[in-house]
């Protein structure tokens, strides 16, 4: 006879939480390269939309130009490019990193916020963001239309002066249904840093089915990390979104 | 595409111009050439003898000084009608932001809108957001003041309120450029008018030479037009 085992998913996950500093430590660098990412997607993304709705001839196809590129072609691949890029040009990356530790509940946390890899993975990440965020910034800019500006300039403003002050500040507020799509992308997005070797949430969930041997469980607590995360900025961008509306529009 | 052939003309101080004529005439463009918003290929504009085409003119400068009143407001949707008015000052003026606020609201205590200062343009009617349109050019106190059809987006009911500011400004020795089918506002005030049609001047002269004379079969037709659309001039001219 035949005894088969039947899962006992408590039990199973009751294991893998033994495991909870690594992904807790896990949950962490992936926020920070998220909150990282994402602001330097956003900066760099507005640059890139308003050079391509605004920067002339030259400029704007230089942007869009950027932005097919990145759009057009695998985050995976533009990873490696960037991680193996210094090293076939025998440039030095050195071995360095910013790392920083604390004690919860008796566990020792470390987290590498910056060495090679980590910067590599940044690079990748916010210069990919910055691409699909400037589409989303140059929507909204269309959509204030070009009165706006105008009447600014027949005040005398200077066109600069008009995008900054008029244009922008509506724009903004604009963007933030759509943008969200964005925001909620990238943490999972983060994940692909698990294939230079970052200590990221799923690489730790993926060392904690290493020493548990227990797959699925792990899996879909780190699946569940991810929808609660990801659920709460979305819900705070859409207070955000609400709080930022202009009365009577 | 060329699209104003020829059209020159000056305009004194005090005085009111009203343009008008057939849609895609070139009205707006016009306007839009004379603050540079659309800077004409050929041709100059002189302010007060400066031609503000000139390389050593800083554009911005002329602009603050030639105010743009627009058919559909463009008022700033982000700003209350306050800021909408005071932003100029601050902005482009370097007004402190007391003395931006307490001009604003004298401003718009002179088109009547000072009680609606807190509102968002979205929360104004029509005629009140022209009203706020025409305050934010006039804060600038601008040489002379374009008006881009600025009741022809209006509700009828609304027209009254923002043509009587508009009455108000012309007698007090504002000087304007109107493009608008108001005849009876053209009619009262214009020291000239002038017919645009496809980019020339077809006619010009008087409101009394256009409602009692006019020589061009295409003024006569045009302003026969208007009659059926809003009554006829005959009742204006007493």
């Amino acid at each position: 006879m035949i005894i088969q085992d039947r899962p006992n998913p408590i039990g199973e996950l009751l294991i893998v939480l033994e495991y909870w500093d690594h992904i807790f430590a896990g949950f962490l660098l992936t926020m920070w390269l998220y909150v990282w990412a994402l602001m330097m997607g956003f900066f760099l993304g507005l640059i890139l939309a308003n050079l391509r709705q605004y920067g002339g001839w030259f400029l704007s196809r230089i942007s869009t130009g950027y932005i097919e590129f990145i759009r057009g072609t695998p985050l995976l691949a533009q990873l490696f490019f960037i991680y193996f890029l210094p090293s076939s040009l025998n440039i030095p990356v050195g071995d360095w990193k910013i790392e920083t530790s604390f004690i919860i509940l008796n566990k020792d946390i470390t987290i590498i916020l910056l060495d090679y890899r980590t910067l590599a993975g940044l690079l990748a990440l916010g210069l990919n963001s910055a691409a699909y965020q400037a589409e989303y910034f140059r929507g909204a800019i269309i959509s204030v239309g070009t009165g706006q500006l105008m009447a600014a300039q027949s005040i005398g403003m200077s066109r600069i002066a008009g995008i900054r002050h008029i244009v922008l500040p509506q724009a903004l507020r604009r963007v933030i249904p759509a943008w969200s799509n964005e925001a909620a992308y990238l943490p999972k997005y983060t994940v692909v840093v698990y294939f230079i070797g970052v200590k990221d949430l799923f690489s730790q969930a993926h060392r904690t089915v290493a020493f548990t041997f227990i797959s699925l469980t792990t899996y879909v607590l780190i699946a569940i990390i991810f929808l609660v995360t990801i659920t709460l900025i979305s819900k705070g961008l859409d207070i955000l979104h609400k709080k930022t509306m202009i009365p009577g529009l | 595409m060329q699209v104003l052939k020829g059209v020159s003309f000056e305009l004194g101080e005090g005085e009111v111009k009203v343009v008008f004529g057939p849609s895609g005439s070139g009205k707006s463009t016009l306007l839009r050439c004379i603050n540079m918003l659309s800077p004409p290929d050929k041709g100059e504009v002189y302010l007060r003898g400066q031609n503000i085409k000139a390389p050593e003119v800083n554009i911005n400068e002329m602009r603050a000084r030639i105010g743009m009143v627009f058919q559909h407001f463009n008022l700033f949707a982000h700003l209350k009608a306050i800021d909408n008015v005071s932003i100029g000052l601050r902005r482009v003026k370097g007004f402190p932001k007391e003395e931006a606020r307490e001009k604003a609201l004298e401003v718009l205590d002179s088109v009547k809108m000072d009680e609606w200062a807190d509102r968002y343009p979205a929360e104004l009617s029509g005629g009140q957001q022209q009203r706020v349109g025409i305050a934010r050019a006039l804060a600038m106190d601008p040489d002379v003041i374009l008006f881009d059809e600025p009741t022809s987006a209006l509700d009828p009911e609304l027209i009254g309120e923002v043509l009587q500011v508009m009455l108000d400004l012309a007698k007090s020795g504002t000087t304007m450029i109107v493009v608008t089918h108001e005849m009876g506002f053209a009619k009262a005030v214009a020291s000239e008018m002038i017919f645009l049609g496809e980019g020339v001047i077809i006619e010009r002269g008087t409101p009394e030479h256009f409602f009692i004379s006019p020589k061009s079969e295409r003024v006569q037709n045009f302003l026969q037009q208007l009659d059926v659309l809003y009554g006829s001039h005959e009742k204006l001219l007493k």
